[in-house]
């Protein structure tokens, strides 16, 4: 591994969880970023679809909102927020819904509303946005962020997008369509995935110079072992040029891990 | 209102007809795409107070309003400008009790706006289930949502979320005609079912057309002249936002806000009188933001890219 920041392989590993041909809805920032990465090196049939309405754009560098025109360029078409929130992702068509930075519990689930009391909030974060419905109705959902103890507590403060809520069969008990999807966080430490059978997050790989340890000293919950615990595969030549060259070439997000 | 109504009149002469003390605003676009800001300045500018605002992705349209001072309640999905921050006046607004919050998804909200443009009372989705937007709300909400049982599958239960119909709906689009036809370049976020669902939309467009272009090229009309009620044409209307195929977003006035929302007080103040305040009209605070020159560098910006 030459040269390679241990942020820019967070992104790299990110990106290995999409297949090629998949319909991936990706918010911007490091989950866009390992999107393009995706399609540019092992899946370039993805489809990527972004929330303001743009389905399979050639992607520019480097967007910063849903709504920048990097976003739009040649998509097959410029659409809406109800085509893909309601006819693509509630519809049961994405397979790959991947959001960004936010405090993540044991079951998987995200609090990006507020930290405190809901009316008079000690911090107030966004909001929802488009993260409820990507939780509720990916098939696959993806989540990458800091590795820090605040951002991973025992429990969300406030629930605003449901992982496994509080066990592995409370999403079918709410009524959620999707329910047992496949729940993976990936972090400069290592990966998590969330075990289907208890509905907690699970230590599954670990980045290079990693350790049970470190991720445990970094975590607010005490995640379970995977039978097998992995290491992170080094980066290809390919992918790392790829990343500097084609999807972040000013390092706007490569450093935010 | 009857068919050929010409319904083009300044952003202030718009405000002052449709914009109303504890009106129900709903906002076009999206985060730093197809802001109504030509609208938003007016409504400052008059001081109509008391506004609810109801929306997807609420940005820099709905942080300058709390900003000013003038929104009482927002229910939306998201207040934020993502790579650029979060919206800070919301944030302190919300924080510090002077602004009710009600949140929903943003399929939540687009199914309230469903509901309202179709004539129905509400709309069932099967998002936000489990989550703690069902189990907290805002004090002044009386009813946020129901779970049924589906009627054609009784072992699923499904949520019902009331109809939004805005007492106004501001929407930035490229072109219009006299009569209210709107074209939307670009994605179109939630702007249609917004504007059918409202029961006035002012539309701030960046150019108007003869109706002939409308007509010679109908599979384009995003919005037909029934649902709007008046037509501004404001070029750079959307600043710092960015119109597609137009210009492209003003990076550097967003942050330059985003600074001032940020450190509120006294550069909040100087802001909004700068900008807003002491400005005629919104040629005016294009001239301060940086002119013909930076506006030239926005749509060269654009053209790169389309």
């Amino acid at each position: 591994m030459v040269n390679c920041s241990i942020e820019e392989l967070t992104v790299i590993e990110a990106s290995r969880y999409i297949n090629d041909g998949e319909t991936v809805f990706a918010g911007t920032g490091l989950p866009l970023m390992a999107t393009m990465l995706a399609q540019k090196t092992h899946a370039p049939h993805l489809c990527f679809v972004a929330e303001t309405g743009p389905i399979a754009p050639v992607v520019l560098p480097t967007p910063l909102s849903v709504s920048d025109p990097r976003l739009q360029f040649k998509a097959v078409r410029l659409g809406s927020l109800r085509e893909v929130l309601g006819c693509m992702l509630q519809h049961g068509m994405m397979d790959v819904g991947f959001v960004g930075g936010a405090e993540i519990d044991e079951f998987g689930n995200i609090n990006t509303t507020v930290i405190g009391d809901y009316e008079r909030p000690k911090v107030r974060f966004p909001g929802s946005g488009g993260g409820n419905d990507i939780l509720s109705h990916a098939k696959r959902i993806l989540l990458i962020t800091r590795h820090e103890k605040q951002r991973f507590p025992k429990r969300c403060n406030y629930i605003t997008s449901p992982g496994y809520i509080n066990g592995p069969d409370e999403r079918a008990r709410v009524g959620l369509t999707s329910k047992k999807p496949q729940i993976i966080v990936v972090t400069r430490l290592g990966v998590m995935e969330i075990n289907p059978a208890t509905g907690r997050f699970q230590i599954r790989k670990l980045m290079p110079g990693s350790s049970v340890e470190a991720i445990l000293e970094a975590t607010g919950f005490r995640p379970d072992l995977a039978e097998k615990i992995e290491e992170v595969e080094a980066p290809t030549d390919f992918e790392l040029t790829t990343l500097r060259e084609k999807v972040d070439p000013q390092g706007l997000y490569s450093k935010k891990v | 209102m009857t068919r050929n109504d010409n319904k083009v009149m300044t952003a202030r002469e718009a405000v002052e007809k449709f914009v109303f003390d504890g009106a129900t605003l709903g906002l076009g676009g999206q985060n730093v795409g197809r802001c109504a800001m030509a609208a938003v300045h007016e409504i400052v500018r008059q001081g109509k107070k008391d506004l609810t605002i109801y929306g997807c992705n609420l940005s820099i349209n709905m942080d300058i309003l709390v900003g000013a001072g003038l929104v009482k309640r927002c229910e939306a999905g998201t207040g934020n400008l993502e790579y650029f921050g979060t919206t800070f006046c919301f944030r302190r607004a919300i924080e510090q009790g002077v602004m009710e919050m009600e949140d929903y998804s943003h399929l939540g909200m687009i199914s309230r706006f469903l509901a309202g443009e179709m004539g129905l009372p509400f709309m069932p989705t099967k998002s936000m289930l489990g989550s703690d937007m069902l189990n907290y709300q805002a004090k002044s909400t009386a009813k946020k949502y129901e779970i049924v049982r589906d009627p054609w599958n009784p072992d699923d239960d499904i949520l019902l979320l009331p109809a939004l119909r805005p007492d106004v709906a501001l929407i930035h689009a490229q072109r219009a005609d006299a009569t209210g036809n709107v074209v939307i370049d670009g994605f179109l976020a939630l702007d249609v079912e917004l504007a059918r669902a409202s029961k006035h939309t002012i539309v701030i467009c960046e150019e108007l057309v003869p109706e002939d272009r409308i007509r010679n090229d109908a599979e384009r009309t995003s919005i037909p002249y029934l649902y709007v009620s008046a037509v501004v044409e404001q070029p750079f209307g959307a600043h710092p936002a960015g119109a597609y195929r137009y210009y492209d977003y003003d990076a550097d006035h967003v942050k330059h806000y985003q600074k001032c929302a940020r450190e509120g007080g006294k550069a909040l103040e100087d802001y909004l009188k700068r900008y807003i305040l002491d400005s005629e009209n919104f040629d005016d605070y294009l001239e301060k933001v940086g002119g013909i020159k930076k506006m030239i560098a926005l749509m060269k910006s654009m053209r790169r890219m389309v």
